[in-house]
């Protein structure tokens, strides 16, 4: 879900970062409340695991692969937030350090992948927080829309942005990269997601509280 | 939490390796060749993408094995991330 640099239209990527700047800003402002010697070491650890759990690419039938995000999970632990601006910076290393994803793209991918993943996430946990697989269901729905915002951002690319019939960006229309990216999360990562949160969450839950 | 916290980063990052043992590519993030063979042609952003040259691309370290640039890689985004908040906590709380 890493989208790279070369893939979105320049107002593409000048929205993307409008929206994000502001949200990055709150978010920040927020972490700087929660963070202090007790936090730091949770907070530190869980985006560890966010990082270390999108390095496990799990192939798939057709010749692609994919991964865990593990932001529902910091999400559902500390809050939204904190999971949004935690995932953020794991995806900032990602692009700096090792070439995943993209500069341009950053906004694009914390936006779907951290901030979109971090939310859907907590709300549908909080909502079905009292079923037993309330972690499994929230990792799910997060991935999964995140994938969907993702599928969205590069559908659009060949109806606005083409040449002489030439798409200028990412090329496939948003029918055949919805299906591949929404489905593959609701089959695959998903059912990862969730059961990665799930089992995180019972492991650090038990018979403590936060 | 901290310590089951910790033991949870040990178990994953002990068994970091088994995310090498495909060398398929996530949908959507293709090499431009892929592009080339798919539709006769690499869409113009694509091919002239500007990016930085990224120090460990694909978290593949040099003259060292795959798996050892892959602990490598993994241990480094621990320590970057663990320094970025401790730099957040030290410098921006004062």
């Amino acid at each position: 879900m890493h989208i790279p640099d070369g893939y979105l239209s320049v107002p593409t990527v000048i929205a993307t970062y409008a929206v994000a700047i502001p949200l990055w800003i709150i978010g920040f402002k927020k972490l700087k409340k929660r963070l202090n010697e007790e936090t730091l070491p949770l907070i530190g650890a869980l985006s560890a695991l966010s990082f270390i759990v999108m390095m496990f690419n799990i192939p798939i039938p057709g010749g692609t692969s994919g991964h865990a995000v593990g932001a529902v999970l910091i999400a559902i632990l500390f809050n939204p937030w904190i999971g949004f601006i935690s995932v953020s910076l794991v995806l900032l290393i990602q692009a700096l350090v090792f070439g995943d994803g993209g500069i341009s793209t950053l906004a694009a991918n914390a936006l779907s992948m951290a901030f979109v993943g971090s939310f859907v996430g907590y709300y549908i946990f909080k909502a079905v927080k009292k079923y037993k697989f309330a972690p499994f269901i929230a990792g799910w729905s997060g991935i999964v829309a995140s994938s969907v915002i993702v599928a969205l951002l590069l559908g659009i690319q060949p109806i606005f942005w083409s040449e002489g019939g030439h798409p200028l960006y990412f090329p496939f229309d948003l029918k055949t990269t919805f299906i591949a990216l929404v489905g593959s999360h609701a089959l695959f990562f998903g059912v990862v997601e969730g059961i990665f949160t799930m089992l995180a969450y019972r492991f650090l839950q038990k018979r403590e509280m936060v | 939490m901290k310590k089951k916290l910790y033991m949870l980063v040990a178990l994953l990052f002990v068994f970091v390796p088994l995310g090498l043992l495909t060398n398929s590519p996530a949908w959507g993030e293709w090499e431009n060749e892929h592009y080339q063979k798919l539709l006769g042609y690499i869409p113009s952003g694509i091919a002239n993408a500007k990016s930085l040259d990224a120090p460990i691309p694909d978290y593949a370290i040099g003259g060292t094995s795959q798996t050892l640039s892959y602990y490598l890689s993994a241990l480094l985004g621990i320590v970057l991330l663990f320094g970025i908040y401790y730099f957040l906590l030290k410098v921006l709380k004062k």
